[in-house]
């Protein structure tokens, strides 16, 4: 079977509209799969070019099976969203190679929508919405085009349909957003990708980093409800570093500690976090929370919150925290014990300088003071590009290199906090964050990630000790870019500088927050409170579907009108031009009709006058008068008429 | 359905020979729930007609020959005293029937053809208060004789727009009169013609036409031919839309008379010169001598396809 041109236009969008959708996953696909899809979709424009036959079945059932070894193996197994992506994706292409029919077009645009859909499940970030829009609007274009093969409809014309289409099932999208039951729970929880880890890491050593990445993307955002704390309280506290060998700090792995209870003072804090993806277990909030913000988030021994699945989907929760706390109740000697843990025989210059300290001064606040003083005047400078420090790294970085940033300090004060006696842990989390005037909310970056230590004094309980304020205040006070020229890059620092598009920079962070906050995030919760807001107080979840349901089928069914009447008067005019071709095509042989002549009568005088002709004209007249006055003709009869129209030779002799 | 219809036509085209289009109109006429106006000499077949349409469709049927001294009580009927009951009594008149043949209908006085009119237009009669329903189908052959002016009261124009129709039957041609003459008395035969519908049936029919498909290329078409009757110079009154109305039911008629489901423009057109011709009111009487040439005239000038 050969194509002929009028066969190779479905064709061609139909290739083309799996092109776009692959597009989308490009960046997950493997490069080889990328490859195997553009050759297949251009062996098979190659064929229809030429006019040959598509490979039978045996090549292709050869090809489908180890595209689907393949992937299972890139993948291990084909269940993932990005295996199931990949073979998605590829097998669309191998059945461009049997598009025959209709039918076969058909099922290449709905692999096309489904790419669509699994690449947005995959990301939902803001700036690939008009993407996945214009992806659609393309796919809908092209099954216009695929559906209507009698009635060849220009492009603009395919488009112009194919957008009133999705318009009109917006209202629709938007009511099964709005009030489908929504599923405690993900539904959609795909198993993620596990890359691009990003964020805190449960271990730090800081003798290893010889230049912190500056990332800039967020980590989360805050909103407060009322005044936010005062730059100086925005300690977000993550991971509880316990263990140290010398080099690096650990979280402690066991959870035999109890929480020492809290007394909260001073003003309380409620604020909302949407946290971004990060791979890890924890969830931040402002030093020190009051509780769990979650069911499925534990509040532990050492304040963190620590979720039981990892972050892989953006999280939004509401959290309560103080910043003034006071301990009720002595330290347990089990926790004493680890806060004072130090691994015997390194850093042995440091632990002789903590314990010599601790001989010159009275009391604990009077040693942490003479260890802030230490680092103020001991010539130490802060840097993003410290140098490598050896296995000791408390001595190296305390004696020879003094360069180091927040992770380096926080060690050095614990090691020696520990060495004079006084427990001590370091706390890494991030400090700061940038305030955006336009949706109210602290942006806190990558960047703004902190490390701190915490000591026990008696009488106060865990106290936040921050050595990285002396050495460098103002990276306190007005965070991380103006602290270190030069330590980001030219691109963002323009983005901070330039004031109108650092105001749009605001603004769009603005619109982003609130499209993760209300359209990604939209959850069981946040649909009730909007039932509730619109006057459905505790909705049974099936008088939610009969609502749903009515509401989607008289819209359906409206449109189902719109579009049968649309039809009608696209066939109608459709006729109305056959039906004047062959009027002037009769007028051409000499036996034109008159004006106020019926189709039938016509037909039965041109049988009686020209008796050749009317028999091959007659049908057609008897036809149009079927089509034009009967009621509603099938789909494709008019096409039909109009193709046979188009066939009809006459000469002036029959 | 179908068969019969055709086999009806068959049977009135061997009873009234020559003159298969008139049949056909007077059938539509009748489907169509319409009234009928023949208009003629006498002696052209008028009642023989009327009668052959009672028998083939199985109507019961009446004759009143209207003459001048005709009083309304004498078609819709009159209360009469009854003695033994010491009431009155409603005897009903001849217009209680299915198919009525009002001979000679401009004889009678205006009063009496409007107690005709009234209730083919109505289709039930009042007398004294109580309100009687005519039969169903109910279905008027009235007949006048146009060359005979002395002493009648010709039907107004307004009185015209009741008939659905006006058909006008005309002389034999040579040949049918020929076999006329040779197969004798008609009335003979009309004893023997079979009933092919009933009342029921032809009810049944009546609604079967109202459902034939109109399209909106037609309803295009039909408006353009009424407002063509309204806007020509020599018009001085174009058809109502009851006139409208009628026309399309005929043509609907006409249509299932043909076997199609759908109205075509042929339909209306064949329908056309009966149901408008007596309706349009010229502006000058002595224009065109056959009203019927001109409702065909108007026909040419309005085009099928806008």
């Amino acid at each position: 079977m050969t194509d002929r041109p009028a066969e190779l236009r479905p064709l061609l969008w139909s290739t083309g509209v799996l092109l776009a959708a692959v597009a989308l996953h490009v960046d997950r696909l493997p490069p080889w799969c990328t490859l195997v899809i553009l050759g297949l979709a251009g062996w098979r424009l190659v064929l229809a070019l030429r006019g040959r036959a598509p490979p039978g079945a045996v090549p292709r059932t050869a090809i489908g099976v180890l595209l689907l070894v393949s992937v299972a193996y890139q993948f291990s197994g084909v269940s993932g969203l990005a295996g199931g992506s990949a073979l998605l994706a590829g097998m669309g292409a191998l059945k461009l190679l049997e598009t025959r029919s209709r039918r076969d077009h058909f099922v290449v645009i709905g692999v096309s929508l489904f790419l669509v859909l699994a690449a947005c499940l995959d990301r939902q970030a803001l700036p690939r919405l008009p993407l996945y829009v214009a992806v659609t609007w393309l796919v809908c274009t092209a099954m216009a085009i695929v559906g209507t093969p009698q009635v060849p409809l220009a492009a603009r014309a395919a488009t112009s349909l194919a957008g009133r289409a999705l318009a009109l099932s917006l209202p629709v999208a938007i009511a099964l957003f709005v009030f489908f039951p929504r599923v405690q729970g993900q539904v959609w929880a795909l198993p993620g990708s596990g890359a691009g880890v990003t964020g805190l890491s449960n271990e730090m050593s800081p003798g290893a980093i010889s230049e912190l990445t500056t990332a800039y993307d967020p980590a989360f955002r805050a909103r407060f409800s009322g005044r936010p704390p005062p730059a100086r309280e925005l300690y977000w506290r993550g991971p509880v570093l316990q263990n140290f060998d010398g080099y690096t700090w650990r979280r402690e792995p066991r959870s035999i500690y109890r929480q020492s209870p809290l007394r909260y003072l001073g003003t309380g804090y409620r604020y909302r976090i949407t946290l971004e993806p990060h791979q890890r277990n924890w969830w931040f909030a402002l030093d020190l929370p009051v509780a769990s913000p979650d069911r499925e988030v534990r509040f532990t021994w050492d304040y963190m919150l620590v979720s039981l699945q990892p972050v892989r989907q953006p999280v939004s929760y509401e959290a309560r925290s103080h910043t003034v706390v006071r301990a009720t109740e002595p330290l347990t000697p089990l926790q004493r014990r680890l806060a004072l843990q130090l691994p015997p025989g390194r850093n042995p210059r440091s632990v002789a300088l903590g314990r010599a300290l601790r001989a010159q001064v009275a009391d604990d606040a009077a040693f942490v003071q003479a260890l802030l003083a230490l680092f103020r005047d001991g010539g130490y400078a802060y840097t993003l590009t410290p140098p490598k420090l050896d296995l000791d790294s408390v001595d190296d970085f305390l004696f020879n290199t003094r360069r180091g940033f927040c992770g380096h300090y926080a060690s050095a004060f614990a090691t020696l906090a520990r060495a004079a006696g006084l427990p001590a842990r370091v706390v890494t989390g991030y400090q700061g964050g940038e305030w955006n005037p336009i949706g109210a909310y602290f942006i806190v970056r990558q960047s703004d990630a902190h490390a701190w230590a915490e000591v026990w004094l008696e009488e106060r309980g865990w106290t936040r000790i921050d050595p990285t304020a002396v050495v460098a205040p103002e990276r306190l006070d007005r965070g991380f870019f103006e602290a270190l020229p030069g330590a980001v890059s030219t691109t963002d620092r323009m983005l901070r500088e330039i004031g109108w598009l650092a105001d749009a920079r605001l603004a769009w962070d603005t619109l982003n927050t609130w499209w993760k906050d209300e359209v990604v995030e939209f959850d069981l919760g946040s649909q009730l409170s909007l039932l509730s807001r619109l006057g459905f107080d505790s909705p049974r979840l099936s008088q939610l579907g009969a609502l749903l349901a009515g509401a989607v089928l008289a819209w359906l069914g409206w449109i189902l009108l719109r579009f049968g009447r649309m039809e009608r008067r696209r066939d109608a005019d459709a006729l109305a031009r056959a039906w004047r071709r062959l009027g002037e095509r009769l007028a051409a042989a000499g036996a034109g009709r008159e004006a106020a002549e019926g189709p039938v009568d016509y037909a039965a005088r041109l049988r009686a006058t020209r008796p050749v002709l009317g028999e091959r004209v007659g049908p057609l007249l008897e036809q149009y008068a079927r089509l034009r006055y009967g009621p509603a003709p099938a789909a494709g009869e008019v096409a039909a008429f109009a193709r046979a129209v188009r066939a009809l030779a006459l000469r002036e002799s029959d | 359905m179908q068969r019969d219809l055709a086999e009806a036509l068959a049977t009135l085209e061997r009873v009234i020979l020559g003159k298969p289009r008139q049949l056909r109109l007077c059938i539509a006429c009748l489907l169509a729930r319409g009234h009928l106006l023949i208009e003629d000499v006498p002696g052209v077949g008028k009642t023989t007609l009327a009668h052959a349409l009672a028998r083939v469709f199985g109507l019961g049927w009446n004759r009143v020959q209207f003459t001048s001294d005709l009083l309304p009580a004498d078609i819709v009927g009159v209360s009469v005293f009854d003695r033994a009951t010491q009431q009155f009594e409603f005897r009903k008149g001849p217009v209680f029937t299915q198919l009525l043949l009002a001979d000679e209908v401009n004889r009678a006085s205006p009063r009496t053809q409007s107690a005709l009119l009234e209730a083919m237009e109505e289709r039930q009669v009042s007398a004294d208060g109580q309100t009687y329903v005519l039969p169903e189908p109910f279905f008027v052959v009235a007949t006048q004789n146009p060359k005979e002016q002395l002493g009648t009261f010709a039907l107004p124009e307004s009185q015209l727009d009741r008939f659905l129709m006006r058909v006008e039957l005309g002389y034999p041609d040579a040949a049918h009169e020929r076999e006329l003459l040779r197969s004798g008395e008609r009335r003979d035969l009309l004893e023997r013609v079979p009933a092919h519908l009933d009342s029921v049936r032809v009810c049944q029919v009546q609604q079967l036409v109202r459902r034939v498909h109109v399209a909106d290329a037609l309803f295009d078409y039909l408006q353009r031919l009424l407002r063509a009757t309204r806007e020509r110079a020599d018009v001085k009154l174009g058809l109502s839309p009851r006139a409208g109305q009628g026309l399309l039911r005929a043509a609907q008629s006409w249509a299932l008379l043909a076997g199609r489901e759908a109205v075509l423009p042929e339909d209306v057109q064949a329908v056309f010169p009966s149901v408008a011709a007596h309706r349009l009111l010229r502006r000058d009487p002595a224009a065109a001598a056959d009203p019927g040439e001109f409702a065909r005239e108007l026909l040419r000038a309005v085009p099928v396809d806008a």
